[in-house]
């Protein structure tokens, strides 16, 4: 059963990924978020927390560094001698990367964190028996550990709260590893519509929560292989290639003026989140 | 006819050795020096095979099936398995790749070599089994004890020439 | 120096060794009280820990591994020793391990044993630990064979299972002899059962040397396969200060490191409470010693490669993990890894030392704690300061569940060790006698040679 099976597939056991000629077909769930203008709010980490239900920790073990959040908004300081540091301050939305060629899916030891067929980087929590290899090997360090039983802690969610629980969304119990999935749910039921009009999905159909609820519109999030949608075009327009660990653009001599980048490319996870750099004020 | 077992102990090596000697020199009829002698030591004694003569080991023929199949069978499991298993890649890397599946191969086929050896050594030596009655727990401390199976005709020759050598101790019983 | 007597009597030999099975002297209770007492400790973290969850023992998201994995290692290194005893210097006719190499292999074995409890301590999902097992199911799933972490699985899978049948298959005369000079009652029966009814017949021993000879030859590359593949889980991931390529070599010469200090450690201990000053002799020691100084010198020249390759490479992120080992948060106790594992064992290049019992067991002692923190040192600073800038965290410390369990750790080892060398015959009986046969043998051959001469 088994050999014959090798033999017969071979080809397609062996295939690599990312490639060119292979691409993801009909979907690749991108997104780029543009960090000029970003503005630090954190209504897409609270819309993230509400829309996947994530346990809020509390303040003691947020302290220990054991918060969840998936969406996370980074702040970084200029200290380049300003009156107000403040004015200095950069922010970064932080979420997991969906990369193609994803570190932590290799080293599970269960196979609990795949690489779907339309491009994201699942985690099944079932599966998972949390030996916590995965955030390890995450250079972006973007994975949660349940480290508590969450679901049953009534500090957490009180009981009159399970009212407000996402039905979609499962709640994870102690011990499994989670992070964002680029509301897998909304994407679930969005593809089966389409699929049941017999098309496929189309630009603007479906919003991730952070997407939906920043207000200033930084975050798109799309289809990647639909020539139609904003993110194919943006990432277009900012000359990103998926499948490249260091992009044509930036071997020119005099480096580019597109402000696109991915985060840790040259490590070659090969992100599928575009960031749009800020645009400085030395540069205006 | 029937037979009878006949075990002599004696105190050193140099004995022993001289008895088996004379044992294989003289033609006694119903007594096959080169089968129906058993030396039993307390040491693991490379003279002994010496003046048994050799006698052919095969637990290496074992470990080398045990090991080619170990390793076989780790690869081709393994390498079954992730094909049957839901297709999807991790990390971008083949369904079936090859250095992953080359380190646990290694260690099929260590644990093949390992396992199959040890079951070799069961089957070559005969055991688990139960201790034939002629046995002196002298053996395990420091003599040496010559075991021999002879036609009842020969008994009293061989006899004769374990109390020449001034056996320890002689024990006589019937044989199967 | 005294040295095992030519002349002893083989009776004596197993008089002395079946001794050590009923009366200890006072301090072996001791130490099986203390020990107990310790795995209890250690059970109490664990069940706290798995009914209120990983939280408790203060891991967080950068650092997700903490003294689990630390430990796991450290165990995992103990165990390379009694393979180096048995399987190296047996295939080098090196005869004074005979008398030492059963208890190095009991070691191996626990230490083993004891390092795959951290692997279940540590993952979060202890009742679905089974997951990770390749077993056939209808689910049609298997696990990730990818992961270094099942390649670990697998590698001490086999470790495991072929040092028990290595010790057991060495151990078979001796249970034989066991069998017959014990008393009737349980043991005796143990003894039976195990011996599989060996007399010691010419088949019997030809079939053993052959088997024993390929076990050992198979046991030497699996050693090092396991302990390399413990540092692929290192090696191969990407976090700065685990990407190098010298891990595998490096790993296995620390493995060797602490494994020989803790057979000086415990050859100490047994000699003085089985009473086996007669067997376990000082030149024995001595060797050993000397064997233990060239490996740390060995593992202190592959630290500094690994130092000066992160060093002179341009990768900024494994420098600044390097720079945060030796000045941050954790450059205590990096010094004190440096101290304990390169400065400690020059001691041992000194020829009085080298048998002065209290100065090696307090050396070996601080060898073994040197080696505890190069695995801390490993894992701790690279989570703490890893590649991404904003989930730097220098500040978190282990908790005392963590604490606890690694003391527990000791004395689940120490528990079952003591056991073991109660149980079971320590010394390897027929080993001796053979080891005392080919030197009166060769006595005897170069009085004759002497005497031809004249």
């Amino acid at each position: 059963m088994s050999v014959s099976n090798l033999l017969e597939n071979w080809s397609q056991f062996r295939h690599t990924h990312p490639v060119d000629d292979k691409p993801h077909d009909p979907y690749k769930w991108a997104m780029s978020i543009d960090l000029d203008a970003c503005t630090g709010c954190n209504a897409c980490s609270i819309a993230c927390y509400a829309e996947n239900n994530i346990p809020v920790v509390g303040k003691e073990r947020f302290q220990h560094g054991q918060q969840m959040h998936w969406m996370r908004i980074e702040r970084y300081w200029d200290e380049d001698g300003r009156e107000f540091a403040d004015q200095g301050a950069q922010f970064l939305p932080m979420m997991c990367q969906q990369c193609e060629a994803a570190p932590c899916e290799t080293v599970c030891p269960v196979a609990a964190t795949n690489h779907t067929a339309d491009g994201l980087n699942s985690q099944v929590y079932n599966r998972c028996v949390g030996s916590r290899y995965c955030s390890a090997n995450c250079p972006f360090k973007v994975r949660y550990f349940n480290w508590y039983d969450y679901p049953t802690d009534d500090a957490v969610w009180p009981a009159e709260m399970s009212q407000q629980l996402n039905p979609d969304v499962t709640v994870r119990s102690k011990g499994v590893m989670e992070k964002c999935t680029f509301c897998v749910q909304r994407l679930t039921a969005a593809k089966s519509v389409a699929k049941s009009e017999g098309r496929i999905v189309r630009e603007g159909e479906v919003q991730t929560a952070c997407q939906q609820s920043c207000p200033t519109g930084a975050i798109s999030f799309g289809n990647l292989v639909n020539p139609e949608s904003r993110v194919h075009k943006q990432w277009q327009a900012q000359q990103v290639e998926i499948d490249k660990d260091k992009q044509t653009k930036d071997e020119k001599e005099e480096g580019s003026e597109l402000r696109g980048y991915r985060i840790f490319e040259d490590m070659r996870p090969y992100p599928s989140v575009m960031y749009l750099e800020r645009v400085r004020e030395s540069a205006v | 006819m029937s037979k009878r077992n006949l075990l002599a102990l004696y105190g050193n090596f140099e004995e022993a050795e001289l008895v088996v000697k004379e044992l294989r020199a003289a033609s006694i009829s119903g007594f096959n020096a080169g089968d129906d002698m058993v030396v039993k030591s307390p040491i693991e004694h490379p003279e002994v095979e010496e003046f048994l003569g050799d006698k052919p080991v095969y637990v290496q023929w074992f470990t080398l099936v045990g090991a080619v199949m170990g390793g076989l069978l780790g690869f081709f499991l393994i390498s079954g398995g992730q094909a049957n298993f839901y297709m999807q890649l991790k990390g971008g890397k083949p369904i079936v790749p090859f250095p992953p599946n080359f380190i646990l191969t290694y260690e099929m086929f260590i644990l093949g070599g390992v396992f199959i050896t040890i079951l070799g050594f069961l089957v070559c030596a005969g055991l688990p089994a139960k201790r034939s009655s002629l046995y002196s727990r002298k053996v395990s401390e420091d003599n040496i004890a010559i075991l021999v199976e002879v036609e009842e005709a020969a008994v009293s020759a061989i006899r004769a020439i374990f109390v020449k050598h001034k056996a320890l101790e002689i024990q006589e019983e019937a044989g199967k | 120096m005294k040295d095992i007597r030519e002349d002893i009597a083989w009776v004596k030999i197993n008089q002395d060794v079946m001794k050590s099975l009923e009366n200890p002297r006072k301090l072996y209770w001791v130490i099986l009280f203390c020990a107990i007492c310790a795995f209890g400790v250690g059970v109490s973290c664990e069940i706290y820990q798995y009914r209120t969850g990983m939280g408790v023992a203060n891991l967080n998201n950068p650092q997700v591994w903490g003294l689990y994995i630390a430990t796991f290692i450290f165990w995992i290194g103990m165990s390379h020793s009694g393979t180096l005893l048995s399987a190296i210097l047996h295939l080098m006719h090196a005869d004074w391990r005979k008398p030492i190499y059963r208890f190095a292999e009991a070691m191996t074995t626990f230490s083993l044993m004891t390092a795959g409890l951290f692997v279940l301590v540590h993952i979060g999902r202890l009742w679905q630990f089974y997951y990770s097992l390749p077993y056939p199911n209808e689910r049609g799933i298997w696990p990730n064979f990818q992961s270094p972490l099942l390649w670990d699985a697998m590698a001490i899978f086999t470790y495991l299972s072929s040092s028990i049948l290595f010790l057991f298959v060495g151990m078979i005369p001796d249970l034989a002899i066991a069998r017959d000079n014990m008393a009737d009652g349980w043991r005796r029966k143990l003894y039976t059962l195990l011996a599989l009814g060996w007399e010691g017949t010419d088949r019997q021993w030809r079939n053993f040397r052959v088997t024993y000879l390929t076990i050992a030859c198979f046991l030497i590359p699996l050693a090092v396969s396991v302990h390399s593949i413990v540092a692929s889980d290192f090696a191969m991931s990407q976090a700065p200060g685990w990407h190098v390529t010298s891990f595998p070599p490096y790993f296995v010469a620390g493995a060797l490191y602490s494994g020989c200090a803790a057979i000086i450690t415990l050859f100490i201990i047994l000699r003085y409470t089985f009473r086996f000053e007669e067997y376990m002799t000082k030149s024995i020691l001595k060797k050993i010693v000397r064997l233990t100084f060239a490996i740390a010198m060995v593992w202190t020249y592959l630290n500094a490669v690994e130092f000066a390759a992160v060093w002179y490479s341009h990768d900024e992120a494994s420098k600044a993990v390097l720079i945060q080992k030796a000045t941050g948060t954790y450059a205590p106790f990096w010094w004190g890894m440096i101290f304990c594992g390169s400065v400690v064992p020059l001691v041992f290049a000194f020829e009085r030392f080298q048998t002065n019992i209290p100065v090696l067991f307090a050396t070996s002692l601080l060898l073994n704690l040197g080696m505890w923190l190069e695995r801390w040192m490993i894992i701790a600073p690279t989570f703490s300061h890893g590649l991404y800038p904003w989930t730097w965290d220098h500040d978190q410390w282990p908790s005392m569940v963590q604490w606890g369990m690694v003391f527990g750790s000791f004395g689940w080892f120490t528990l079952l060790f003591m056991i073991f060398c109660k149980v079971f015959p320590s010394v390897s009986m027929y080993e001796v006698k053979e080891m005392v046969y080919h030197r009166t043998l060769h006595l005897k051959k170069s009085e004759a040679a002497e005497q031809g001469a004249h």
